[in-house]
């Protein structure tokens, strides 16, 4: 059971991560004061990580794990939760230009939801793409907090969140190991499966959550070159 | 000298960091010196030429920050592998800020996995990574 979930990360499933899942666990455990990330939802890239049998590591860490996929949109980037073989049969999660609204319409209507991540980012962004085309139908909601945005991305989805309506929830989008669960969701009610998540995503009763340490202000001068004390 | 044996570091620990001020005539120079002296290393307008927001630091330099970084940190160290993804490109004239951790130790070869990165100084990743190190051991 969790309630508090990092909904957005890559494993070493994805092209581009080389964190294994059970390194992640590990670090979970030791950070458990400063992210008290009670489940994960791995989501890899353009794939659905379908062999994997996460049981004896949620057993061994007390972690809740689940699996999702990223994929690729005309109106960029999306998380689907609830996969399954219909949607897989339905949609090549490798084509890195689905047809955002299909794909919204079509993982719904199988048992699932597919929910636009990172919108405030150039390019891959739900929100650049407003700005060209028609707003999609039946956005539940959107990824408001993401540990890998730069500056203003995320500002920029507060606007969109309020001007449609949209549930907003985080994840921390890591990568590497030791980024995991600085970002992530707060549910209202305990998730134990992806049937559950899937339906609390759907009704709402969630909000991003934020455990970023605070940046301390710089003390080095331009002339100077001190070794960090880290964060 | 900073030395660390494998049998000193524990995953989860934290590699020292770097804090510096990345000026626009350190990154000239390491271009010159790398035989990279284009426009996009070495001056504003030119690299705005190329749809840049200005002058970047090259990539191997980011690289070479990262590396400095862990054998600063533990000179007995020996990099065998260092991979990187570049974010966002590195913008001179400011302070950067090089950061790692000890993600996991393999006892049977006596090497550890780091996290690496380099964020400015709003926290924004502009280049993350991973490294492989070998360490002595006390045995």
């Amino acid at each position: 059971m969790a309630r508090i979930l990092d909904l957005h990360l890559h494993s070493e499933a994805s092209d581009d991560s080389r964190a294994p899942v059970e390194a992640y666990l590990k670090w979970l455990a030791r950070k458990r004061d400063e992210r008290p990330i009670e489940g994960l939802v791995l989501t890899e890239h353009r794939q659905f990580n379908r062999a994997a049998d996460y049981r004896a590591l949620e057993d061994k860490y007390g972690i809740l794990i689940l699996k999702a996929s990223e994929v690729e949109t005309d109106y960029g980037h999306m998380l689907v939760y609830g996969v399954n073989d219909d949607i897989l049969a339905r949609f090549d999660f490798r084509n890195v230009r689905l047809n955002a609204q299909e794909l919204i319409n079509e993982v719904a209507r199988m048992g699932g939801i597919a929910m636009p991540c990172h919108p405030g980012r150039p390019t891959i962004g739900l929100i650049e793409h407003y700005q060209k085309k028609p707003p999609l139908e039946g956005v539940v909601g959107v990824e408001a907090l993401n540990g890998g945005s730069k500056k203003g991305e995320d500002e920029r989805v507060a606007g969109l969140v309020q001007a449609y309506g949209y549930h907003a929830f985080g994840g921390s989008d890591s990568h590497l190991v030791s980024f995991v669960g600085l970002c992530a969701t707060e549910f209202d009610r305990d998730i134990k499966n992806i049937e559950e998540l899937v339906e609390a995503l759907r009704t709402g009763g969630y909000r991003p959550v934020d455990f970023r340490p605070k940046k301390p202000q710089p003390s080095v001068t331009p002339e100077g070159l001190t070794y960090g004390a880290g964060l | 000298m900073n030395i660390l044996y494998f049998e000193d570091i524990e995953e989860g620990d934290e590699i020292a960091g770097l804090d510096l001020f990345l000026s626009k005539d350190l990154v000239r120079r390491y271009a010159r010196t790398a035989n990279m002296y284009f426009p996009r290393f070495t001056d504003d307008e030119g690299a705005r030429a190329e749809g840049l927001p200005g002058m970047i630091a090259p990539g191997v330099m980011s690289m070479g920050l990262l590396a400095r970084m862990i054998s600063d940190w533990n000179r007995a160290a020996t990099i065998i592998r260092l991979g990187t993804t570049f974010r966002n490109p590195v913008l001179p004239d400011r302070m950067i800020h090089l950061r790692g951790a000890i993600t996991q130790k393999n006892e049977a070869d006596h090497t550890a996995e780091c996290d690496l990165w380099m964020e400015n100084d709003e926290g924004e990743r502009w280049v993350v990574g991973t490294a492989t190190i070998s360490l002595p051991t006390k045995l």
